[in-house]
């Protein structure tokens, strides 16, 4: 099964948000089960438009690669997240589709994320 | 509420210190004092971000307390990622606002010689949001490309006028004897001539290496104190006249225009109205260049320029040491240095050298009114502070 990026869907408004805060930003509803707070989750979409990117020549001690590209882009349906980019030559307003990989390895621990490329 | 004034100020050399991270926030602070005229104060603050990770000393103001041999007065640090400065000058502020206090010692320190600089942009990247953007390996400076890119698509603003930013604050810092880097740097030598690729290397495209601050060792303290201790001592008198803070969402992608700073619009606002100022009164300004896009940008958001006209301004010269508006006498974050706890004290400190007369070959004529801009996060939490002779 592919991997998702969920949003969280307020129990009472019904507002999906991402990332994950405590209490609805929308209409600041918190819904508590015993001790845990709870939210509905919904997947995003992974298609949308590349609002502005970087390359990134200075990585964290921890990537092996020369340099990493990032995003931050608009999905289809308003949700804007950030991600990886595998596109060689990204334009601001062109269209992308994501993947959830595996981005970043810190010692034993594996950071699963999105991974954009070009949908033209 | 009562009045807040700066009574004395010290500051390190913002290079390489081969001393202890206590040691760098007592230093300062033991020259605040001495300007001061004060052997004990009230209570300490110290700011710092990375004591704790990277020194291997938390607990801070405890250690600095007992360098100062200033038992058995209370202490805190304050750890407000790169706003940490300001944010302990601010709460000191309002130790004295609030009649709790007569003086108050604000010193901070940073001391990042023990990583690489690598290692050092990936701790600074721990205040970055831990699910929707550190895991991907998004630092400052990625997030600092990433807002530049679109700034320059939307405003107009070009390589050159970040270029421009950087060789005017190492011109600052040449008159800076405290400056991490004193050396004129040229639009030949980092931009337009043949080796200006190789002098100055994309680290974050669209940003190249002389658009981004090192990483500084280095410590700045002030001394706060109420109207009566400050007409007692007798020093030039520098009113702490408003400050003002606000936080914005810790994914830069959430915000709803993620080329506004609404964060120091927001504090800006604050400080000028607890001041009863406009942005038109300042005379002079340090704003938070930790990336070069960052004082043009904040030049708007504080409200001394239009929103993308900041780069205009900085063309015609208006933000140059003798220009309308002086912005980052110091050097700024840029080339003074960026000794992250340190900062939004140095910054402090700068305002009141040159609101005294003090600044020497960088001096603003007749400057009365200060401003400086200490910017958290990516823009997530930001303390401003408007200063005033009187
Ligand atoms: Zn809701």
């Amino acid at each position: 099964m592919n991997k998702q990026i969920l949003g969280y869907k307020c129990k009472k408004c019904g507002h999906v948000q991402y990332p994950y805060h405590s209490r609805c930003k929308k209409c600041g509803h918190t819904e508590w089960r015993g001790f845990d707070i709870v939210f509905d989750t919904a997947p995003l979409p992974q298609d949308g438009k590349l609002l502005t990117f970087t390359h990134l020549y200075a990585l964290p001690p921890d990537f092996e690669a020369v340099t990493v590209s990032f995003g931050i882009v608009e999905l289809s349906d308003g949700h804007r997240i950030t991600g990886q980019l595998k596109i060689e030559a990204p334009k601001i307003g062109m269209k992308v589709q994501g993947k959830v990989e595996l981005v970043r390895q810190e010692g034993y621990t594996k950071h699963w994320g999105l991974v954009f490329y070009s949908a033209a | 509420m009562r009045d807040v004034y700066v009574v004395g100020i010290g500051i390190t050399s913002f290079t390489r210190l081969d001393y202890p991270l206590a040691e760098i926030a007592a230093y300062p602070a033991l020259q605040a004092m001495q300007d001061a005229g004060l052997d004990k104060v009230d209570h300490v603050y110290v700011a710092n971000m990375g004591g704790g990770r990277v020194s291997n000393q938390t607990a801070l103001g405890s250690a600095v307390v007992d360098h100062l041999c200033l038992w058995p007065v209370g202490a805190e640090t304050i750890e407000n990622g790169p706003a940490s400065g300001a944010s302990a000058i601010k709460t000191g502020a309002m130790a004295i606002a609030s009649g709790m206090m007569d003086t108050v010692l604000v010193t901070g320190a940073e001391r990042m010689n023990e990583v690489n600089s690598l290692e050092a942009t990936d701790f600074v990247a721990t205040l970055a949001h831990p699910m929707a953007e550190r895991i991907y390996g998004v630092t400052l400076p990625a997030l600092a490309g990433m807002f530049t890119r679109l700034y320059m698509e939307r405003y107009g603003v070009t390589s050159r006028h970040l270029a421009m930013v950087a060789i005017k604050n190492h011109a600052n810092a040449c008159l800076n004897q405290f400056a991490h880097v004193q050396n004129k740097i040229s639009m030949d030598g980092i931009l337009d001539g043949k080796d200006a690729s190789h002098n100055n290397p994309v680290i974050a495209d669209p940003l190249r290496f002389f658009d981004i601050c090192p990483v500084s060792d280095g410590g700045a303290a002030v001394i706060l104190a109420s109207a009566e201790v400050a007409k007692k001592l007798g020093k030039p008198l520098v009113k702490l006249a408003g400050f003002g803070q606000a936080t914005d969402t810790h994914a830069v992608h959430e915000r709803e225009d993620p080329t506004a700073l609404t964060a120091v619009r927001l504090a800006a606002d604050k400080a000028f109205k607890m001041a009863k100022l406009k942005p038109a009164d300042v005379d002079v300004a340090e704003l938070h260049d930790a990336f070069t896009i960052l004082e043009i940008a904040e030049s708007e958001e504080v409200g001394f320029f239009e929103k993308g006209k900041g780069h205009l301004a900085l063309e015609r010269g208006e933000t140059a040491l003798n220009g309308k508006l002086p912005i980052n006498t110091s050097g700024g974050l840029k080339a003074r240095g960026h000794a992250v706890g340190a900062t939004g004290i140095a910054q402090a400190h700068e305002i009141v050298l040159q609101l005294r007369g003090d600044a020497k070959k960088r001096q603003v004529k007749d400057a009365k009114v200060g401003f400086t801009c200490n910017f958290g996060g990516f823009g997530n939490n930001v303390v401003c502070l408007a200063m005033v002779r009187e």
